[in-house]
């Protein structure tokens, strides 16, 4: 379980998050949704201990960071590192044995290439494939199914799905509606730092409907395309 | 970029470029004075600066803002203001034949692009516990194959000192694979204490430079006995060096490490027992700036 409550961040005098108030239970997997600038990063890196914040964010672990496994929304790889030492240097981290790695390996990833010369989506399989390895209890995904293949997503999806079975908490955040309805159970809507709407997996239709209205409306004729 | 870089290492970039050019000067007149195949040497360091012009993403950069002719022509005057300085103390040292083959490697060098994303991956004894050490080896691994060469050199010739030079340059390139910080998300991934994490790092940082530096200090300490404890005591120079670099880094993390650190380093290279206080006082400073990652 991780709880947040009143948590709020401000770079300088703008503030990105505001009195943000949440609890996100075991074996669950919640949707955060929101435009670009919403906030979503930068709540993700408040609950991982990235970001100084004001307000409380509390799990039932010793530690929340040391259970969590955080998918960046652009994961970082140096230079001349292969993607089977970047799984080792990930696992080394939390002390967890890799065990057969090649085996591990279900997005058949070429890991004695550097990962810096993966494609957008195969560093995305690399970063998640790792943060699995490394055993967490929490998992925070900042837009996993970025860039990946059709076939990728689908494992993906059905790993999610895999982790809510073995009662870890999973937040989500993906620009790609199906992709949340797929796999959340709650889908929160994040606005200008405030969670403006709380939509449970039964009215996950009717949101998107709205969302397609309030965001897209009139706006596409605006552009007098040809 | 090197403007930038002065920049963030707290230097006034005039400033910055003096200090680089007495550095310079300073750095060829030792190397000269120290053995006879100083101007090889001199001419490998000169392209491996060169060398990182050519890299391939810059390039195909260049070459989408630039014609052919003029992407020829900024090729070829970076690569020659990169080396300038080298031709320029060649030349004083009256090695004409040596300048003029940097110069044709030099311009040969602005027609080449180095691909940093090929397919071969260079095998590493570093594998098991990256990074610094893994990354590091990978971009520098031609200069300890240098180290070990000149180390071939000394014994061949009966010069300790030159012995010396290549336990050093070991040691120095050792020194610059924690040069930049990582991401942060490279700390925030350990479940450990910043003594935890720096004790690990100190602990990886020792091992593996000992790995590079073994084999030289072993054929040294055969080969000339007799010095055996000049030899044990650049070792441990070596290694208390390493430590301090280690902590400085994370003494100015998130930041690279800046100019009131270099010049503590500095000054203790001219008068090592201050080192007694700068460790304490990097460790002291790293603990602070890791405690706000690692909680």
């Amino acid at each position: 379980m991780i709880k947040i409550e009143n948590l709020s961040k401000h770079y300088g005098t703008k503030q990105v998050l505001k009195n943000i108030n949440l609890i996100f239970e075991k074996g669950q997997v919640y949707g955060i949704v929101g435009e670009n600038g919403s906030g979503k990063t930068t709540l993700f890196r408040c609950i991982a201990g990235l970001e100084k914040y004001d307000g409380k964010i509390s799990s039932d672990l010793d530690k929340l960071k040391n259970h969590l496994g955080l998918l960046l929304t652009v994961p970082f790889f140096f230079s001349k590192i292969t993607g089977r030492e970047y799984i080792r240097l990930l696992c080394n981290a939390r002390n967890i044995p890799t065990g057969d790695i090649d085996e591990r390996n279900i997005f058949d990833l070429p890991l004695n290439q550097y990962a810096s010369t993966y494609s957008t989506g195969m560093k995305k399989k690399l970063a998640l494939t790792a943060i699995l390895m490394q055993e967490n209890k929490h998992f925070i995904l900042d837009e996993p199914f970025n860039g990946v293949d059709i076939q990728s997503n689908i494992i993906i999806t059905d790993i999610i799905h895999k982790l809510k079975e073995l009662g870890k908490t999973v937040i989500i955040s993906s620009h790609i509606f199906s992709t949340l309805s797929d796999t959340c159970d709650e889908i929160h809507l994040l606005k200008d730092g405030e969670f403006i709407k709380k939509v449970f997996k039964e009215d996950f239709s009717k949101l998107e409907t709205e969302m397609k209205e309030t965001t897209v409306s009139n706006k596409i004729d605006k552009l007098g395309l040809r | 970029m090197t403007n930038r870089k002065l920049i963030d290492f707290g230097l006034n970039p005039i400033i910055g470029y003096i200090l680089l050019l007495i550095g310079f000067i300073g750095f060829s007149y030792y190397l000269f004075s120290k053995t006879e195949f100083a101007e090889y040497a001199f001419i490998l360091i000169a392209l491996s600066f060169v060398s990182k012009l050519s890299e391939t993403k810059r390039n195909d950069f260049l070459k989408y803002c630039f014609r052919v002719t003029e992407y020829r022509k900024l090729r070829l005057i970076e690569n020659f203001i990169i080396i300038l300085p080298f031709i320029t103390f060649l030349v004083f040292k009256e090695l004409f034949l040596f300048a003029v083959i940097l110069a044709i490697l030099t311009s040969l060098m602005a027609l080449l692009n180095f691909k940093s994303t090929f397919n071969y991956t260079i095998p590493t004894p570093f594998y098991k516990r990256p990074f610094e050490f893994t990354v590091g080896f990978r971009s520098t691994f031609y200069l300890f194959f240098f180290a070990y060469f000149l180390t071939f050199m000394a014994i061949y010739a009966g010069n300790f000192n030159l012995g010396i030079f290549a336990l050093l340059v070991v040691f120095l390139v050792s020194l610059s694979f924690y040069s930049k910080p990582e991401n942060e998300y490279y700390i925030w991934s350990f479940i450990t204490t910043s003594k935890g994490f720096l004790f690990e790092k100190i602990k990886t940082g020792l091992v593996h430079s000992t790995v590079l530096s073994i084999p030289i200090l072993t054929v040294l300490g055969i080969f000339f006995l007799s010095e055996i404890t000049t030899l044990l005591i650049f070792q441990l120079l070596g290694y208390i060096y390493l430590v301090t670099i280690i902590l400085a880094k994370y003494a100015a993390y998130p930041n690279a490490m800046n100019l009131p650190q270099g010049i503590l380093i500095g000054i203790s290279l001219l008068f090592p027992p201050i080192l007694i206080g700068i460790i304490p006082f990097f460790y002291l400073q790293s603990t602070r700036r890791l405690n706000d990652i690692l909680g």
